[in-house]
């Protein structure tokens, strides 16, 4: 247990201080050592105890166990310090400058300062303290002002120690870096000198200076002076930096050298772990990586550094992640992930500032990109953009999570501005394109064009999406030749390229046939096997062609039979299906449909292409043909088709569309998860405007059960016109208030009951020969009419619902009018019926008379 | 608690039956049930048999609703036409026809002091509450407006009136609305208390419980297929009830609080014990839409049990026990 002995003044006793357990009240400690007048030494002890305490407390409240680990390294450095203490040379010296960060601190030395006037050196010592302390703070500090307050006050100090001796070299030194952190290189240059002119192996000097050297770009110069003393870690490191910032191999091998060297010296010295890992890190070694990177962070506390070392232990874990993708270790990838993030937030939050060191802030964006996390992703992306505003890999990276974010526009803005930076990153083009395709179809294919030139120009690969892309703007621009051309160039030479020029031809070719018989033009070719070939091909395609049926197949496998393989990688596919799309626009419909049925060959489950053959077999008015196609899908196919069917009987060919409902119908009977009520209902619709009234009440009647428990008036109103246009009044009636009491607020239902009643009523009246009961049931009915309209008219100021007033009252009066005729018809009619009875009276009086006369 | 199926009458209306009350037992009869139907009449049946007790017609357009007197002596009905007769059960005459145009008539309900008659006013967005003595309408409870709305705007069939419900003190009227709302009102005050939230879908039935502690307990029937409790004064939504497939067209209490039944358009009655909150049977006698289901006072023979009756719209009335 480390403890010191202060001195009583006048005599030979010694009062006992464990540094383990300073008193939390520092001022008790002064005044002892302010009574005994104690030696400086002692001072410096006690300020460095004090300090070491406080940083205790701060790192135990962070409780994380690499920390603890840390204090332990530092304990045993300081109890180094310590016994040197005794001759406080500049080790120590910048030792303590390195904790000096505490007004406390600042405190103590001042009344050091204070009580200890006459004792030379140490005064200097002292007040050289408090200008690098004041160095350091303006070298932190942030506002400017502040900052030119703590140089000021600096320099006051230095000024101080050297009224106290002109020579004191720690003073020219100290004076040397608070110049250096001003960034006045010239004066540093020349304080370092002075120092160096009075003793030139003065190895703070040399490094200063070196510094300034390196700091002006004169790397050369730098390097000499740290020549000077081999074993020194501190200038081997900054060496091997040197070398590897030429960035040439050699250079790179001798900085890693010198690494080495330093790592062997001094195994803690985190620079040059950071260095050795990074260099471990590219050459695969991850092993070594992790034992290095893990060791650094442990023996600094320069937060730099610090940084530095979980930058490099997160890319480590990325990289493992990224071996694990490729062994396809899945469950570890997110984890490994999730490491990485933590490690790059540590080295975010030891560099504090992103301006020294934004990197780290890089790498979380990428990882949080992996791992979804778009919006800290942004966040850290921004930090770095800020700091790096011209850089191509962030702007990109923005982009891409404003498109994930669905916000197309920033994206644009990003891309636009990276392919400025870099107008020769296909890259950035290529994503420029993909965000404006969706809004500006011409914009987009200039940036596809110009990806797509670049890469040529690189002579790289041109991706097939590209291409792809580039055809498909083109299409849609109706630019059909180039689009042709584009997907041409995508599928490449091939078997398939001679499909496409055989489709093309093979019109001509039979011409040709027909005109020279059997064996056309043999001769003329120089190439038998080719034309052999090509002229397969176009038999295979005649007979495609011809047949123009489905499941045509035999064709393409006859083709491969003779030995013709027709290959068709995935990847081309969709190119070659755009292509057939291009030759749809271009009315090339034949070529066309041979490349869907090539496609159909040999992917029987690429819909789309199915689709299409029956989209171009219904232009053609094949309506049979274009049902199969479309019912041999999936059910979800049967919605289309439905849509289909409904296009057929809104043209008004209701043959057809009931054909085709019907066949939709048998297609979804034998699965029971396909349940479609709406082709019912639809079938019922035609049979409905067919006049097959009776088979459309039974369909929708049918339906109301299956589907809808009864419940949709919708359906109930379907049936209620049905039977309103088959007369069946009284079923139309009902069925209407049945729609009324399952849907009570729905008025227009009510509207339809008056109206229902108002034309059969008009009906009745119409007739020419009608009971008394027809005649008094009319009445009534007409009163219920009258009453409905009534109700609505005066809830309709109420706006229960959005029925026209004027509309309703023109029904009102309507219905009046009829009850009126309608009245007097009853007065007639009962008047007839009673004479009708008084006659029978009379006929059967006179009967009676004469039976008994 | 049980219910065992008694007896069904088939075509005990021309059409679908669509509501159904229980006419109380009075010194010369026992109690009967009231039925209405989409054929425009109003029928009485003697569940004892069950026979047909009488057929009453002079409405037109479907019969929605009926409702009874506590005495037993009076009932009225009401239909699409929005005319509600009120009329002598034993002898048919009528006593009162009431309309409150424009608004239509929905669901009716006599208070249990039988001085009020309380119908669900449809698009007016009230419960018009008629005095029995002279049949006088002698308040509109209005359900407010949603905020922020204007009366002018289109709104009004939001807040349809589809069904209303007496406490047993007579002092709460809840109303159910097409938009799931219910609204619950201090009726001698005639004030808007709150509105109860929960379903989505229209309510159409309505009932306090029977049980004297739980008076405040209200259940609720809705579209949405759930069958919902609710504490009316703290507008609390105790516990909702699933089962049914498709809308639940009808609750009602059993007299000893300890049930509830509910008809639906899944074209099953269900019996909920309200201690285990869950279906404990389900019935299937009916092969249609149950438009409603209503409770029977007590059996003289066994004052433990009484009867429940269900109509559908496959115009059939079905007779259960409940013990």
């Amino acid at each position: 247990m480390a403890c010191v002995y202060i001195p009583v003044q006048n005599s030979d006793e010694e009062v006992k201080v464990m540094l383990d357990e300073l008193p939390l009240d520092a001022s008790y400690i002064l005044d002892i050592l302010k009574a005994e007048q104690a030696p400086l030494d002692i001072w410096l002890i006690i300020a460095v105890a004090t300090f070491l305490r406080e940083a205790n407390k701060f790192l135990e409240s962070q409780n994380v166990c690499e920390k603890e680990y840390f204090i332990q390294g530092k304990v045993e450095q300081f109890k180094q310090i310590l016994e040197e203490g005794s001759s406080p040379g500049i080790n120590s010296y910048i030792q303590l400058l390195m904790f000096l960060s505490h007004d406390k601190r600042r405190n103590f030395m001042l009344e050091v300062d204070e009580y200890y006037a006459n004792v030379t050196y140490e005064r200097i010592e002292i007040l050289n303290a408090l200008g690098a302390y004041y160095s350091q703070l303006a070298k932190v500090e942030n506002e400017q002002r502040e900052k030119e307050d703590y140089f000021i006050q600096a320099a006051k100090y230095y000024n101080k120690a050297s009224r106290i001796d002109m020579h004191e070299p720690s003073t020219w030194i100290g004076r040397g870096q608070l110049l250096l952190t001003k960034g006045d290189f010239e004066q540093a240059f020349k304080a370092f000198k002075i120092v160096l002119d009075g003793d030139c192996n003065n190895v703070p000097a040399l490094l200063g200076q070196a510094c300034v050297h390196f700091s002006r770009g004169q790397y050369v110069d730098s390097l000499q002076l740290c020549k000077l003393e081999p074993d020194n870690v501190e200038a081997l490191v900054a060496l091997g930096i040197l070398d590897l910032q030429t960035n040439e191999a050699a250079g790179i091998r001798k900085g890693m050298e010198k690494m080495q060297r330093a790592f062997e010296i001094y195994p803690l010295c985190a620079v040059s772990l950071n260095y050795l890992a990074n260099h471990f890190l590219f050459t695969g070694k991850h092993f070594l990586v992790e034992q290095l990177t893990e060791t650094a962070p442990a023996v600094t506390m320069h937060g730099l550094t610090r940084a530095h070392s979980y930058y490099n232990l997160a890319r480590l874990t990325t990289a493992s992640a990224i071996i694990r993708s490729m062994c396809i270790i899945t469950f570890l990838i997110s984890g490994d992930y999730g490491k990485a993030g933590m490690y790059y937030m540590a080295s975010i939050k030891e560099s504090k500032n992103p301006h020294e060191f934004v990197l780290p802030c890089y790498g979380l964006g990428q990882v949080q990109l992996k791992l979804g996390d778009l919006q800290g992703a942004l966040t850290n992306f921004e930090i770095v953009l800020e700091v790096q505003p011209k850089d191509c890999g962030t702007l990109k990276a923005l982009g891409h999570i404003y498109v994930q974010l669905g916000q197309n526009e920033k994206a644009q803005e990003l891309f636009r501005k990276a392919t400025k930076i870099d107008p020769q990153d296909p890259q950035a083009f290529l994503e420029l394109g993909e965000v404006l395709m969706s809004t500006d179809i011409t914009a987009a294919l200039a940036a596809f064009k110009s990806a797509h030139d670049l890469l040529k120009k690189g002579n790289e690969d041109v991706p097939l999406e590209l291409l792809n892309n580039i055809g498909v703007l083109n299409l849609e621009m109706g630019n059909f030749q180039l689009a042709c051309e584009t997907f041409k160039e995508a599928l490449g030479d091939g078997i398939l390229c001679e499909f496409f020029h055989a489709a093309r031809e093979s019109n001509m070719n039979l011409a040709q046939t027909d005109a020279y018989g059997e064996s056309p033009n043999q001769e003329e070719q120089p190439n038998t096997s080719h034309t052999a070939r090509s002229n397969l091909i176009d038999e295979a395609l005649y007979a495609v062609d011809a047949s123009s049926t489905i499941h045509q197949y035999k064709d393409f496998q006859w083709l491969e039979e003779q030995g013709v393989y027709v290959e068709l990688p995935w990847d081309k596919v969709t190119i070659l299906f755009n292509l057939a799309r291009v030759f749809e626009q271009m009315h090339n419909t034949k070529s066309a449909t041979i490349l869907y049925h090539l496609i159909l060959f040999k992917y029987p489950e690429y819909t789309d292409a199915n689709l299409r053959l029956a989209a171009i077999a219904k232009a053609r008015n094949d309506v049979q043909l274009s049902v199969k196609l479309v019912l041999q899908q999936n059910p979800a196919n049967l919605y289309a088709a439905n849509g289909a069917c409904i296009v057929f009987a809104e043209k008004g060919q209701l043959d057809i569309a009931k054909d085709l409902f019907t066949q939709v119908i048998e297609a979804t009977s034998g699965s029971s998860n396909v349940q479609m009520p709406d082709v019912l209902i639809n079938l019922a619709h035609v049979h409905f405007a067919q006049g097959n009234f009776a088979l459309a009440v039974k369909m929708y009647q049918n339906c109301l059960p299956k589907f809808y428990y009864n419940t949709q008036s919708e359906v109930l109103l379907y049936l209620a016109r049905v039977h309103y246009e088959a007369q069946q009044w009284q079923d139309c009636r009902k069925t209407l208030l049945r729609a009324i009491h399952l849907d009570p607020s729905n008025y227009t239902l009510r509207f339809d009951v008056g109206v229902a009643i108002q034309k059969s009523s008009a009906l009745t009246l119409q007739k020419t020969t009608r009971t008394v009961d027809e005649v008094r049931a009319t009445v009534g009915e007409l009163r219920n009419a009258i009453r409905l309209f009534s109700l609505l008219c005066a809830s309709s100021n109420l706006h229960f619902h959005g029925l026209d007033e004027k509309k309703i009252r023109s029904h009102v009066g309507y219905c009046s009018h009829l009850l009126e005729a309608a009245c007097a018809d009853q007065e007639l009619a009962e008047l007839e019926e009673q004479q009708n009875l008084q006659r029978l009276e009379v006929r059967r009086r006179i009967e009676f008379a004469d039976r008994f006369s | 608690m049980k219910l065992a199926p008694l007896n069904t009458v088939q075509n005990a209306h021309d059409d679908s039956v669509w509501t159904a009350a229980w006419v109380p037992a009075t010194e010369d009869s026992p109690p009967l049930l009231l039925t209405g139907s989409l054929d425009e009449t109003v029928r009485l049946w003697n569940p004892e048999g069950p026979e047909k007790v009488q057929t009453n017609t002079g409405h037109c357009l479907g019969v929605v609703s009926v409702a009874a007197h506590p005495s037993g002596r009076i009932a009225a009905s009401a239909s699409i036409d929005s005319f509600i007769r009120v009329f002598d059960v034993a002898t048919n005459n009528t006593i009162a026809t009431l309309e409150a145009p424009p608004s239509e008539v929905w669901q009716l309900q006599f208070n249990p002091q039988g001085t009020t008659l309380a119908a669900a006013g449809g698009g007016s967005a009230s419960v018009k509450l008629w005095d029995t003595a002279e049949w006088k309408l002698v308040a509109a409870l209005e359900v407010p407006r949603p905020e922020g709305l204007k009366p002018s705007e289109k709104s009004g069939s939001k807040k349809f009136a589809l069904s209303v419900a007496w406490s047993p003190d007579g002092r709460q009227i809840a109303c159910g609305s097409m938009d799931g709302t219910i609204s619950v009102f201090d009726v001698p005050r005639a004030k808007f208390m709150h509105h109860l939230e929960g379903h989505c879908m229209p309510v159409r039935s309505l009932v306090y419980s029977s049980a004297p502690l739980d008076s405040r307990v209200l259940f609720s029937a809705s579209d949405d297929s759930h069958v919902h409790v609710y504490d009316a004064e703290r507008k609390t939504l105790i516990t909702s009830m699933s089962g049914h497939s498709s809308w639940v067209l009808s609750v009602d209490v059993s007299p000893d609080g300890a049930a509830i039944a509910t008809g639906s358009s899944d074209k099953t009655v269900r019996l909920w014990d309200l201690k285990m909150r869950a279906a404990t049977q389900i019935l299937t006698s009916h092969n249609d839409q149950v438009w409603a289901v209503a409770f029977g006072p007590p059996l003289r023979t066994d004052v433990r049990s009484c009867l429940l009756a269900s109509v559908s719209d496959d115009k059939s009335v079905s007779f259960y026990k409940y013990y």
